[in-house]
């Protein structure tokens, strides 16, 4: 049980002392001090100065987005404002920002978006924002449903198994994307009244069960195959001589034990699901102008208008997203690395 | 870290605007006259510095879909017909910017002649005209491309003549002649009557002042008798212009090549410099801009009829003084226009048309394609190309305040007592669509409505918002005249007894003056008395009707190679005028 970690510190340790060094190995400290698998993980993770950065960085995100509505207010604009017809000095007749950069300014933090004129800085934020938002909410989704279906199959197996097995490698063998650009009209159709604008939320709604119908299957395979070696454990078993009802079994002996992959691989999820977000957007399929959205930024900025007159734009969405995905998937792997020191990166 | 990225947006100020209105303002009310005998004669004048030989490559967008005349309505497809069909009559352009024209005749000796204010007219055909193989063009044809254009085949090209023949609106003119030429039947002399081989004679019931126009249509282009193979004759027609068909492979390219049975003694309006065009398809606007900018190789020698500079390229093409002269820029016939759905029981209100007139912003729609010098902002429902004009007239002040004015409109909307009323908007799903809507409904929206935008898929839109029982209380549309004349911009757009499933009158208005005046103005035989007439029914409609919001005429700039010679922005053709080409 010994992490990469422990070895820096302890690895000196063992050979200057002899006997005793073997002992002090298992425990680093003086004194032995029991510790949960837990505390262990927090220990592991907190030494690990990469995962520690990105989890500050991904924690700011979460932090700005969820304050979006304050930092706007505090700045004195919305992302809704039309600025190339509320200051139209500030534009030329295509929208393109007279100042260069993209208009940025001491008023204008980080520019305006050329056409319609709206201040990038707040509609960044409320971008990041509404992505996390579906992204988090797909995830809490698909979490439950993994759970659910999974450990459902790996425990009852038999025929339950067989079932779940063969709708999950169904659903696997979908074109994903192509489902998602296909069936959004769809679902949001299925919502709306005729005369009525769809609103966000529906949309919303739609990007969250269309990404959730086709999430799922991965993980719920994973929790099956960890659950099925679980089955088979001694403590298990033992659980079930002693009389424990199922359910209690799947509470209290086998959901404690799929945390680990299941953190891991939420951690890997989240970040997917937001670049599977910001590009059902920037097909057009997604969330739709005036609501502000990261991938849609990434479809104005692809535009010849942006790219000819402002490349500047481009920067925003672009750098902001890169920074979270990095930040995300680092801070995964260290996650990973904290609760499995084992596994060889 | 940031800074160099990008300059920033144009600076053109207003001057070159306020210039560009004067010249407008010159044309106001200024008809395209008709030429006389002389002016019909051949050979067109010569452009000044015109060369002979070399081959043109042309870069289109679309596949030509067709090329029979009697199917041909479309910009793309009527700039190449000038190039290989012919017409009895032709717009001739008098000045060398090709802003100027007259109407004169082309395969005939003139315009034609009326004696009896516009029922009957009469037109001879030139001697010496001939089809591509060398066989001589006949009234036969012109009588066989008149009647072929009731056969059932014939779908997609312009219905006035035959609505004329036929003395009826709609599509009931096809029972005159249900299966075209091709039964044994034809057209009674009461109607079209050839005596003789160089002798066509049109009757009408009503006086159709406006002939020699429609006729110069591409769509009215003659068809060759011997040599119509019906549908096949929409990819292989027989030619009798300057040039004709060597190869066309539909969606990938198409060759010209002169036409030697072409006599340029014949012909008033064509050219015949260069030996052929290559004229290739599947060029985005970004692509051929990119490709003409470039002006490498053969591109040097490339141009595009149809394909403009897109939106993003725009002001970078405008500002480079190297490129001015290979940068044509002119007027589409396009005019857009915010409908207001009359069929809906509140918009019966007009304080509500009033409101939404003076809070809708135009500026949304002006930048979405690209800003002034693509789209002007618009007064009247008449463009500037059409007869009637007036740069002046402007009831709702957006030349001065294209954003809006959203106090005045939210007075009117509290007068009428429907302050946050619903409004449904459906816009057009294209970027320009979804990006001037949402900017509209956030101006709507400071007046005081309750915008919902709806989007309608843009292949289906012109369906959907032409259908009676339609949910959008406004939405934009875009018409263009047929010929310089308001007489193809108001009866099909507000004519109240046109109100039909799927046809042009998209607010559903149904006014009795507006009617009568069209009935009217329609009897009018002097072209101009009826232009002025047709302006002051337009300032009615815009003014105190309110049926409609005019937002823009449409404009394009287009670039060539740099060894392109002869390139002018034809008013009349809205585009490249490819008569005139040369290899310099």
């Amino acid at each position: 049980m010994t992490s990469p970690i422990d070895l820096e510190g302890g690895g000196t340790a063992a050979v200057t002392d002899g006997g005793p060094g073997a002992e002090k190995k298992k425990s680093e400290d003086p004194g032995l001090v029991g510790r949960s698998p837990g505390q262990l993980m927090w220990l592991r993770f907190r030494r690990d100065r990469t995962g520690v950065i990105a989890a500050c960085v991904v924690g700011f995100y979460f932090l700005i987005a969820l304050l979006a509505p304050v930092i706007a207010k505090l700045y004195g604009k919305n992302p809704y404002t039309v600025y190339a017809d509320e200051r139209p000095e500030l534009f030329d007749s295509a929208g393109v920002p007279v100042q260069p950069n993209g208009g940025i300014s001491a008023e204008f933090w980080f520019g305006l978006e050329p056409g319609n004129g709206y201040d990038v800085f707040t509609k960044l934020l409320y971008g990041i924002r509404t992505s996390l938002m579906i992204s988090v909410a797909v995830t809490i989704t698909v979490v439950l449903t993994g759970i659910l279906l999974g450990v459902t199959a790996g425990y009852l197996g038999g025929k339950a198994d067989y079932w779940i097995s063969r709708v999950i490698d169904f659903l696997l063998a979908f074109p994903a994307q192509l489902f998602f650009i296909a069936s959004m009209p769809v679902v949001v159709a299925l919502f709306v009244h005729p005369r009525d604008e769809t609103p966000t939320y529906v949309r919303v709604l739609a990007l969250i069960i269309v990404q959730w119908f086709l999430g799922w299957m991965s993980l719920a395979r994973i929790l099956r195959g960890t659950t099925l070696a679980l089955r088979e454990r001694e403590f298990i078993e033992a659980a079930k001589v002693s009389g424990a009802p199922p359910w209690r079994i799947i509470r209290k002996e086998i959901l404690p034990n799929v945390v680990t992959p299941l953190l891991v691989q939420s951690t890997y999820l989240l970040p997917n699901f937001v670049t599977a977000e910001a590009g059902l957007s920037f097909l057009g399929v997604g969330i739709v102008e005036p609501t502000p959205d990261w991938g849609q930024m990434f479809s104005k900025a692809s535009t010849e208008l942006v790219m000819q007159n402002d490349i500047t734009y481009m920067f925003f969405p672009g750098v902001s997203m890169i920074i979270f995905i990095v930040a995300f998937n680092l801070l995964g792997d260290s996650v990973r690395d904290a609760f499995d020191p084992k596994t060889a990166r | 870290m940031l800074t160099g990225c990008s300059e920033g947006g144009s600076k053109a100020g207003n001057d070159k605007n306020d210039k560009e209105q004067q010249e407008n303002a010159a044309r106001q009310q200024s008809s395209i006259p008709f030429g006389d005998d002389k002016d019909s004669q051949g050979p067109a004048p010569e452009v000044p510095g015109a060369k002979s030989g070399g081959a043109i490559s042309v870069l289109a967008r679309d596949s030509y879909a067709h090329l029979d005349p009697g199917q041909i309505y479309v910009q793309d497809e009527m700039a190449v017909s000038q190039l290989i069909h012919r017409g009895l009559t032709g717009y001739k352009a008098t000045s060398d910017d090709g802003r100027k024209h007259e109407v004169v005749g082309d395969l005939a000796t003139d315009p034609g002649t009326t004696t009896d204010g516009g029922k009957t007219w009469k037109f001879t055909l030139k001697d010496g005209i001939k089809w591509e193989d060398g066989s001589p063009i006949t009234s036969k044809d012109v009588r066989h491309s008149v009647e072929r254009l009731f056969a059932p085949f014939i779908n997609q090209g312009p219905p006035y003549l035959q609505q004329w023949l036929a003395d009826t609106p709609g599509a009931d003119y096809r029972k005159l002649l249900p299966d075209g030429p091709y039964k044994g039947k034809h057209l009674p002399d009461t109607l079209l009557e050839t005596p003789d081989d160089k002798t066509v004679v049109f009757k009408f019931k009503t006086a159709r002042p406006d002939l020699p126009y429609a006729l110069a249509m591409a769509g009215y282009a003659i068809v060759s008798q011997k040599g119509d193979t019906k549908t096949k004759y929409d990819r292989d027609p027989v030619a009798a212009g300057p040039y004709k068909i060597q190869e066309f492979k539909s969606g990938k390219s198409m060759t010209l090549v002169r036409n030697e049975n072409w006599d340029p003694k014949t012909d008033p309006l064509r050219h015949q410099y260069a030996d052929r065009f290559d004229i290739s398809f599947n060029h985005q606007y970004e692509q051929s801009t990119k490709a003409l900018l470039a002006d490498n190789g053969k591109d040097k020698t490339a141009v595009s009829f149809s394909n403009s500079v897109d939106a993003g390229n725009l002001s970078k093409v405008l500002n480079d003084p190297k490129l001015k002269n290979r940068t044509v820029t002119g007027y589409q016939p396009y005019v857009g226009q915010m409908n207001i759905n009359l069929s809906h029981p509140e918009l019966k209100d007009i304080k509500i048309r009033q409101a939404i007139a003076h809070a809708l912003p135009v500026t949304p729609f002006v930048r979405a394609y690209g800003g002034t010098d693509a789209m002007e902002v618009a007064g009247g429902i008449l463009s500037p190309t059409v007869s009637g004009y007036d740069p002046a007239f402007d009831p709702w002040g957006k030349k001065k305040k294209p954003a809006g004015d959203p106090a005045k409109a939210k007075k009117l909307l509290e007068e009428a007592g429907k302050v946050g009323m619903k409004l449904t908007f459906g816009y057009i799903n294209t970027p320009e669509g979804q990006q001037y809507s949402t900017a509209m409904a956030a101006g709507l929206e400071k007046a005081g409505f309750d915008v919902q935008r709806q989007e309608i898929p843009a292949e289906t839109f012109y369906d959907q918002v032409s259908q009676l029982d339609n949910n959008y209380d406004i939405f934009h549309t875009a018409w263009g005249a047929d010929w310089p004349s308001a007489s193809t911009v108001i009866p099909p757009l507000y004519d109240g007894r046109a109100i039909a499933e799927g046809a042009q009158n998209y607010s559903q208005v149904n006014d009795p003056k507006i009617n009568s005046e069209i009935d009217r103005i329609s009897k009018i035989t002097d072209p101009a008395k009826a232009a002025a007439e047709w302006g002051k029914l337009n300032e009615y409609i815009v003014k105190d009707v309110v049926n409609v919001v005019p937002t823009g005429y449409y404009k394009q700039v287009q670039i060539a190679g740099s060894k392109i010679g002869g390139l002018v922005y034809d008013d009349v053709i809205s585009g490249v005028d490819p008569r005139r080409l040369y290899v310099k």
